[in-house]
């Protein structure tokens, strides 16, 4: 990584500190909800986490490349010293590390909260695990469209496909017996529906990054 | 030794769903301001982004300080100034938080003359972005890519939708940087008076085609707008080199694109004046004669 795409990453991340701060802050609050020992005050805080990681990484890919085509601050980007390759490249990287310090550390709190808090069945492990790496995956779809886009309509279409997917995904996990067959036993089971839908999960995530960094960055024709 | 040229396009094509850039060649030495003057839509912004790299195009080959483009862009553009009236700066960031970043990227950038330029300018770096108006916007864009001090600064319409005192201010500017002869300006406008006052080349585009490329003072000599009072029964020579040709009863004006004495002499007594064109008349007609060659 040179001097510029440093430059340019700590830009976003100066640029996003206080949607990260926000997020961060938002999440721990809604785990500590969570927490509270009563269905009613899981759901919620759970349903507020969730919310919290899922619009943060609409709003951050929004803000960070989608705005700034709009806004036309691209432009100067893009007559400083690097291709748009280069800019492909740093977007894909900068954004995820974004997007990595909030969903790291909610991640983090959602499995400290099942394994620490008392009464929370350490059955919600697998599920709690797949449902953040899902997130991931599905912030990095978000990212890549929004490389892909050119109009708003695109973008819009990427948010509400981003949406609708977190309430399929839930659905078709709730549905798989291994799952729901086991939510609240004392101990985790890692059985082969698990891994096999981890599996999925990262297979997934390669792919849709990799979309931007051989199909996008190789575009001839920028703005 | 032969110096590199700054910007080298040699028969450049692109092609868009509505529009072609055809054939395209031009040269920019160093030391040179080249003045790229068309209509809207001419094709002048399409050029610019492919001397920036932004856009690759169908055919042709373009060197910006001996890099070819697009492939190599990210090194040639280390000396290259790029400033756009669409271009913004980040709207979150100051303008002081843009001079440290350019500062902190680019080696050469002379923070004595960044500061001049900001107190010339009336910029104030603690300033948000968010809050600048039109003018100073450009103003900043333009103290950015100054105080980089770099080889080739390129301008695409920097002075639209200024008013009169602040083109002044960055007109100034320009004729300032080419006091170091191995820098050179590409700008591109429609409005003649400011490429008039500044520019020492001259290009002009239209429709996607080159129509004349001089020096600017060729330009002016060679242009000639001249009046006649033909007598009854008297008809005009074939002469060549005219362009432009308006009858009103015995008066005559002709356009002329190759002025001469020998011209004077042959059109005799009927001569009442001859005129000096200013770049706008000779825009206008340069471009009227092209479209009427090209039979559109």
């Amino acid at each position: 990584m040179n001097t510029l795409t440093s430059k340019l990453i700590a830009k976003d991340f100066h640029q996003h500190r206080w949607l990260l701060a926000g997020t961060i802050a938002i999440g721990m609050i809604s785990l500590f909800v969570a927490g509270g020992g009563t269905p009613m005050l899981f759901n919620i805080g759970m349903l507020c986490w969730l919310t919290a990681i899922a619009a943060f990484g609409c709003v951050l890919a929004m803000l960070g490349i989608s705005s700034e085509r709009k806004e036309r601050a691209l432009l100067f980007v893009l007559s400083l010293p690097l291709s748009f390759g280069d800019y492909v490249r740093l977007k894909l990287f900068g954004l995820l590390l974004c997007f990595f310090v909030p969903w790291l550390t909610l991640t983090a709190g959602a499995i400290g909260l099942v394994l620490v808090k008392a009464g929370m069945p350490d059955g919600l492990l697998p599920f709690t695990i797949l449902l953040c790496v899902f997130l991931l995956a599905n912030f990095s779809m978000v990212l890549c469209c929004a490389l892909f886009a050119t109009s708003e309509g695109f973008m819009t279409l990427a948010i509400i496909v981003h949406n609708i997917a977190i309430s399929l995904f839930i659905f078709l996990i709730g549905v798989i017996p291994e799952f729901y067959g086991h939510l609240q036993d004392p101990a985790p089971v890692w059985g082969p529906a698990f891994w096999t839908v981890l599996g999925i999960e990262a297979a997934f995530l390669v792919v849709i990054c990799s979309l931007p960094y051989f199909v996008v960055a190789r575009r001839r024709d920028v703005i | 030794m032969t110096q590199t040229k700054h910007i080298e396009m040699r028969n450049v094509r692109k092609a868009f769903r509505f529009f072609t850039l055809e054939d395209l060649s031009l040269d920019l030495e160093p030391g040179q301001i080249m003045g790229f003057v068309g209509p809207n839509g001419a094709g002048k912004s399409t050029t610019i982004r492919l001397a920036m790299g932004l856009i690759a195009p169908d055919a042709g080959e373009i060197r910006v300080l001996g890099h070819l483009l697009p492939e190599n862009q990210a090194i040639a553009k280390r000396d290259v100034g790029f400033v756009s009236d669409e271009m913004k700066l980040f709207a979150h960031a100051t303008v002081g938080w843009h001079m440290n970043f350019i500062a902190s990227i680019y080696p050469g950038w002379d923070a004595e003359y960044a500061a001049t330029l900001v107190k010339r300018f009336n910029l104030k770096p603690e300033q948000p972005v968010k809050g600048l108006s039109h003018g100073e916007h450009v103003k900043a864009l333009l103290m950015l890519s100054l105080a980089r001090r770099p080889r080739v600064l390129i301008l695409d319409e920097p002075t639209s939708g200024l008013d009169p005192v602040a083109r002044h201010e960055l007109l100034s500017e320009f004729m300032d940087v080419l006091r170091d002869d191995s820098r050179s300006i590409l700008f591109s406008s429609h409005n003649t008076v400011d490429v008039e006052r500044i520019s020492d080349r001259i290009v002009f585009i239209d429709r996607g085609r080159l129509v004349d490329s001089r020096d600017k003072e060729d330009f002016l000599d060679r242009w000639r707008r001249i009046q006649l009072q033909l007598a009854p029964g008297v008809t005009l020579p074939d002469l060549p080199n005219i362009v432009g040709r308006v009858v009103d009863g015995h008066f005559v004006t002709l356009t002329t694109n190759d002025f001469s004495t020998d011209l004077i002499a042959r059109l005799g007594p009927a001569v009442r004046e001859v005129h000096r064109m200013s770049l706008e008349e000779i825009f206008v007609a340069s471009v009227l004669h092209h479209r009427e060659v090209a039979g559109q």
